[in-house]
């Protein structure tokens, strides 16, 4: 055992080390080194008329707008130039190889993977990322939507979202525009309808042609057409779903869904009765469900059928006795008949059985 | 109906049991096909309206499957279709001639005994009613198949063709008659495997409607006021059947 003695001066300059860390050394450490590339490249790249030829004869403008930057969520917060430029380390810069622009962008938005990884990687399982491995190099990548040096939130205001997948797809959005759920958006800033991705998904949109999409379509709808809060909100009724599920067409989408999704199956989902992106209200007198354009609609599927059809179909309503009289009526004899004939059979035939048995051991006993 | 065989002269230490006719070839066929079509109907029907269950999932493991048992289902509906069209037109037939017998017919009587045997199953009387060629439990058989299998028909029809049958009725009938088609089913199942199955089977083995008679003892226990008419003889009233 060492005498205590001996261990004092140890303990004390112990003691002293640990007050000097703690007074000395935190707070040196405690703010990060700033990034200070952004005012140094822009003392080239601020000049408006810095430019350069690609081979492809495109001129490409090496200009980038301090304003740009300023508003983009990542200069304010320290991300600057060699955060994502990550090659060019010096001035002069090493000399780039692309042939057109768009080499140039699709070589560069790979950087994004750096910190978004996440979402890149749902990005390459995408729709855009397979028709850009079948040769269309102009289907979207991060920038396409994001912007680059201008980096903004994508949904601020949320109609933003569908301003962006315009740039490609114009026609869908003139469809969607005019739509109960697309003049909603884009007049009021609604925040409860769906914008492009609300359905098709962010960075992994998938092909909404195949079967499985089509499959899937009465769960998307009902993501909020059966929340009985939100639709009580605009007067929907947020039975439709779950009164389709128990329809002829429900039931076989349901089946394919569980068993087949990938066999495409003709029985009618949301989309196929009240259209795609030009979804209007059934008052509308435009809408596919209007009540006189219902029969062109179901004969989309059903040719021949007459004009008693549509009335066959009981909508996505509860059986009533005011709506549909005969249907009500039909069921409420059958909750009464089959009710009456279990307990009339069973109870008969039981008296039956007891009877037999009491027989028996009468005439054993006997 | 007569007697099959009047008594033959009676030999010692032999015991000569008479049987009494009780359903027609054509009548036997008639129930073979029902039966048939029934069983292949309520089986390839609960696959189909249960094809939501896992269960059924199991069966119908493919498309062409679901295919293959819809066009069973079918094939068996034309038959028990074609086999009720028979019967409806022999019994207008018959009526027709005045030729139609009035034993399956409901009486008064039948509620009359109907009241009287659940008396005896609640043991407040001793004698069971004495029944003429058709009890009233075989005669609720009868009436009841008869109306479920017209409604199962009729219902069945109706979403099989649907926009044929709306160019000439209301489109409520469409909804109506799935409703229908899909309910009743069920009820004439358990009907049939209640109460039809086990008078038949458990209660008493019954194979009448296979082998087309009925022997003389089931005839004086079960069918005593028949048996007195035939053959004026009195039922035993020791084996039941009114005093």
């Amino acid at each position: 055992m060492v005498k205590p003695r001996v261990l004092l001066p140890f303990i004390m300059l112990g003691a002293l080390m640990l007050v000097w860390a703690l007074v000395v050394q935190t707070p040196v450490s405690a703010a990060p080194l700033p990034q200070q590339t952004e005012q140094y490249c822009l003392s080239c790249h601020g000049d408006p008329n810095l430019k350069m030829t690609l081979p492809s004869g495109e001129e490409l403008s090496l200009y980038i707008s301090a304003d740009h930057l300023k508003s983009s969520v990542h200069s304010p917060a320290g991300i600057e130039c060699e955060a994502c430029h990550t090659d060019i380390k010096t001035y002069p810069h090493q000399p780039i190889n692309f042939q057109t622009k768009r080499e140039l962008s699709r070589s560069y938005y790979q950087a994004c993977r750096k910190c978004h990884s996440a979402n890149y990687d749902k990005a390459q399982d995408s729709m855009h990322a397979k028709v850009a491995a079948a040769g269309n190099l102009d289907a979207a990548i991060c920038t396409d939507c994001h912007g680059a040096h201008d980096v903004q939130a994508p949904d601020q205001p949320r109609a933003k979202i569908s301003q962006t997948c315009s740039q490609c797809h114009q026609d869908i959005f003139t469809d969607y525009k005019h739509s109960v759920h697309g003049s909603a958006l884009i007049n009021q800033d609604n925040p409860d309808v769906p914008v492009c991705t609300d359905c098709h998904g962010v960075h992994s949109m998938q092909d909404p042609r195949t079967a499985q999409f089509r499959t899937q379509t009465p769960e998307m709808c009902a993501g909020c057409h059966a929340n009985a809060e939100l639709m009580k909100k605009y007067g929907l009724s947020a039975d439709v779903y779950s009164l389709y599920q128990t329809s002829w067409h429900g039931v076989d989408v349901s089946v394919y869904k569980a068993n087949w999704p990938t066999i495409w199956h003709e029985s009618a989902v949301c989309t196929d009765c009240h259209g795609t992106h030009d979804i209007l209200p059934a008052s509308d007198p435009a809408s596919t469900v209007n009540p006189n354009n219902l029969l062109a609609t179901c004969q989309k599927c059903h040719p021949g059928a007459g004009p008693n059809w549509t009335s066959a179909w009981t909508g996505h309503n509860k059986i009533d006795p005011q709506r549909t009289p005969f249907l009500y009526a039909v069921d409420r004899f059958y909750v009464q008949f089959a009710q009456a004939v279990l307990w009339l059979c069973l109870i008969y035939v039981i008296l039956q059985i007891i009877h037999a048995i009491v027989d028996r051991v009468r005439r054993s006993l006997k | 109906m007569s007697a099959v065989n009047s008594a033959a002269p009676t030999t010692r230490g032999v015991q000569v049991v008479r049987f009494f006719a009780r359903f027609t070839r054509a009548q036997r066929w008639e129930h073979w096909l029902l039966f048939g079509s029934f069983t292949v109907l309520f089986l390839t029907g609960i696959v189909q309206k249960y094809r939501n269950e896992s269960w059924s999932q199991n069966i119908l493991t493919t498309p062409e499957r679901l295919a293959l048992v819809q066009t069973i289902h079918h094939i068996a509906a034309i038959i028990l279709t074609l086999e009720v069209i028979y019967h409806l037109g022999r019994g207008i037939y018959l009526l027709a001639r005045r030729k139609m017998s009035h034993d399956i017919f409901p009486e008064w009587q039948d509620v009359k005994d109907a009241g009287r045997m659940t008396k005896y199953l609640l043991f407040l009387t001793k004698k069971t009613p004495k029944y003429g060629k058709y009890n009233f439990e075989q005669k609720l058989t009868y009436w009841f198949l008869f109306f479920s299998i017209g409604l199962m028909v009729i219902s069945g029809f109706v979403i099989w063709f649907p926009i044929q049958v709306t160019s000439v009725l209301p489109g409520s009938v469409v909804p109506a008659a799935k409703l229908t088609h899909s309910t009743e089913a069920i009820v004439a199942g358990i009907f049939v495997l209640i109460w039809h199955l086990f008078h038949v089977v458990f209660d008493r083995l019954n194979l009448s409607m296979f082998t087309g008679r009925l022997n003389e003892d089931d005839m004086r226990k079960y069918h005593a006021a028949e048996f007195e008419r035939l053959t004026g003889e009195p039922a035993d009233p020791d084996q039941g059947g009114q005093a």
